[in-house]
């Protein structure tokens, strides 16, 4: 069995290049891999045939950049024309989208194939992928564990090495903590950085779609593609940057911020241990590393609550059986259609965060809780950026736990969001926020960091990046010495 | 502190989310609709925040598209998703009070 894709992407794109390999080698070895790894459920809808058919036009093309006839998985709430997408929910359970989200144009124009859609957590409702209508995504490290979410089925796909990329969307740390736990390289981009059109909207204002890949240069070069301004989001724009282009370069002079409250009793020891191992590696190298306060910090989870209940309870108004998706069959009127189709369409969790955000936004309480929420966030954000005046970035872990066992808290109702205390605020304040690998726990089980930039510095997120995984050279194949061999 | 929200008031939410619920689910959002506002009620705790913040759901500089007329999607194209239809209409059952 081939093994191209255990290789770096520079040298799948020689092979390429030199033609001796084809893309059609690599949608092989794909499909080998996703049938190998079935009981992962990683996948909701394959998109083989289209995939092949793309490879063989693509043998045809020339070759126009480094990503060329290179697979890629894509989160089932990102639409995909002709190709289901369900976003995990019954309620779009036989959905086929009539046109492509901006972000899969650009994977389409930059020669990428769609391999299939991601497993993920009912609409990206959830941090375990438990929450998904299609069952839950398992974790490659150890299959009686959560993969982490929402974009659960993306982190197992890329760390099990199915395909080198995958896009996910992160609203609370859902690209950064399925990354953590799974052992992959995810970043949440500056908020307008990605285009948002055909993204089936969460929370508006905090939802991001973002590169999840096996190493930092292979996600600078996804975001290259991915990124700009479209004139069907307004809120993104265009820096025209090459995000590769710090790679390498030196850190010795970073100055270095740590938030108190991402060193709280709440993290596991392992966790903190691991990170310190990195502090003392950054303080090596030169950097300088202090600890801070964020105002409002430790209130994220709450503000988060208000303001993406409120939104999401807002945006999933429109799954009313009317014009697309499931419809209950024998209603008796049509307040009973609505009722019956979102009864029957939607899973437990979304329906409490649909009514939870009802409620929040109803009357008077709009005043009370979404606007004071959206008032103190502003608040939070502006302390983020103080502390940017001073330094280069910030770092902390990415998740107070390694992955957990499935089945865990399956159904408490405020587990899922207490998952995401330390990616929060960095939705919050639309800041851009990595997760890299940075060793193992006892039991071998991977743990990540998280890097977060102020607003446009992706690319010194990914020189920092860089250099700590370059310095640790972790091996971060889960099937080394078995399956894919 | 009460422990559980009362059956009328689940029943509002549920109203207002447009969700039917069962008699055994109301029980159970009874207590977990009550955990997750307990969480929300926390904002209560502060007040020295600055209330005279603009509030806007994002901070990037939005610009306004020209108004120009374009053709974006075919109706038979979107119609291919629609639960049920006759011609070029999509079908919904009664609408007035019998």
């Amino acid at each position: 069995m081939s093994k191209y894709l255990d290789l770096e992407i520079t040298e799948i794109h020689e092979l390429l290049k030199t033609k001796k390999i084809t893309p059609i080698d690599l949608v092989d070895e794909c499909f080998e891999r996703i049938e190998k790894n079935k009981d992962l459920n990683a996948f909701i809808t394959l998109n083989k045939e289209a995939a092949y058919q793309k490879a063989r036009q693509l043998e045809q093309e020339e070759i126009k950049g480094m990503l060329y006839g290179l697979p890629i998985a894509i989160k089932d709430n990102i639409i995909t024309k002709d190709l289901r997408t369900t976003a995990a929910s019954k309620m779009l359970e036989n959905f086929i989208p009539i046109y492509d989200a901006d972000v899969i144009e650009k994977i389409n124009k930059n020669q990428m194939i769609i391999i299939g859609k991601a497993n993920m957590d009912e609409f990206a409702m959830g941090s375990s992928n438990q929450t998904s209508y299609f069952k839950p995504c398992k974790n490659p490290w150890n299959k009686a564990l959560v993969p982490g979410g929402s974009s659960g089925g993306s982190a197992a796909i890329v760390s099990s090495r199915i395909t080198p990329f995958a896009l996910g969307s992160d609203t609370g740390g859902s690209i950064r903590q399925p990354s953590s736990f799974c052992g992959i390289v995810g970043l949440k981009p500056t908020y307008g950085r990605v285009s948002r059109y055909g993204l089936i909207a969460f929370a508006s204002s905090l939802d991001q779609i973002g590169p999840m890949t096996r190493n930092v240069y292979e996600n600078a070069l996804l975001l290259n593609i991915i990124c700009g301004k479209s004139k069907n989001d307004l809120t993104s724009f265009e820096t025209n940057e090459d995000f590769t282009r710090l790679i390498g370069k030196d850190i010795s002079k970073m100055k270095i911020a740590i938030p108190k409250f991402y060193v709280n009793d709440a993290i596991d020891q392992e966790i903190k241990d691991k990170l310190e191992t990195v502090i003392k590696l950054l303080e090596k190298a030169g950097c300088s590393i202090d600890y801070i306060d964020i105002k409002y910090i430790d209130k994220a989870v709450t503000l988060y609550q208000i303001i993406a209940m409120g939104e999401a309870s807002s945006n999933l108004a429109r799954f009313d059986g009317i014009r697309y998706g499931y419809r209950y069959d024998h209603p008796k009127n049509i307040n009973d259609l609505y009722l019956k189709t979102r009864r029957y369409g939607f899973g437990n969790e979304v329906k409490r965060r649909i009514m939870i955000g009802s409620y929040l936004l109803s009357g008077k309480n709009a005043t009370t809780y979404y606007n004071k929420a959206l008032e103190i966030r502003d608040d939070m954000r502006n302390s983020f950026l103080e502390v940017f005046n001073e330094y280069d970035l910030i770092i902390g872990p990415t998740t107070t736990t390694k992955a957990y066992p499935l089945g865990k808290d399956l159904d408490d109702a405020v587990k899922a969001f207490m998952d995401d205390i330390l990616t929060i605020p960095v939705n919050m304040a639309g800041l851009p926020g990595l997760n890299l690998p940075i060793g193992f726990s006892n039991d071998h089980l991977p743990i990540g960091m998280q890097i977060i930039g102020s607003c446009f510095q992706e690319a010194k997120i990914y020189q920092l990046a860089s250099f700590i995984e370059k310095s640790l050279n972790l091996d971060l194949n889960p099937n080394k010495g078995d399956k894919n061999e | 502190m009460k422990d559980r929200l009362t059956r009328e008031e689940v029943l509002h939410v549920a109203d207002l989310a447009r969700i039917e619920i069962t008699e055994e689910e109301l029980e159970e959002y009874q207590l977990k609709l009550k955990d997750l506002l307990d969480q929300v009620e926390k904002i209560n705790e502060i007040n020295d925040h600055d209330s005279n913040n603009l509030i806007a759901p994002w901070q990037n500089n939005a610009e306004y598209r020209q108004d120009i007329e374009e053709e974006m999607l075919d109706p038979k194209e979107v119609l291919k998703n629609v639960p049920a239809k006759s011609g070029n209409y999509i079908e919904v059952p009664v609408v007035i009070n019998e």
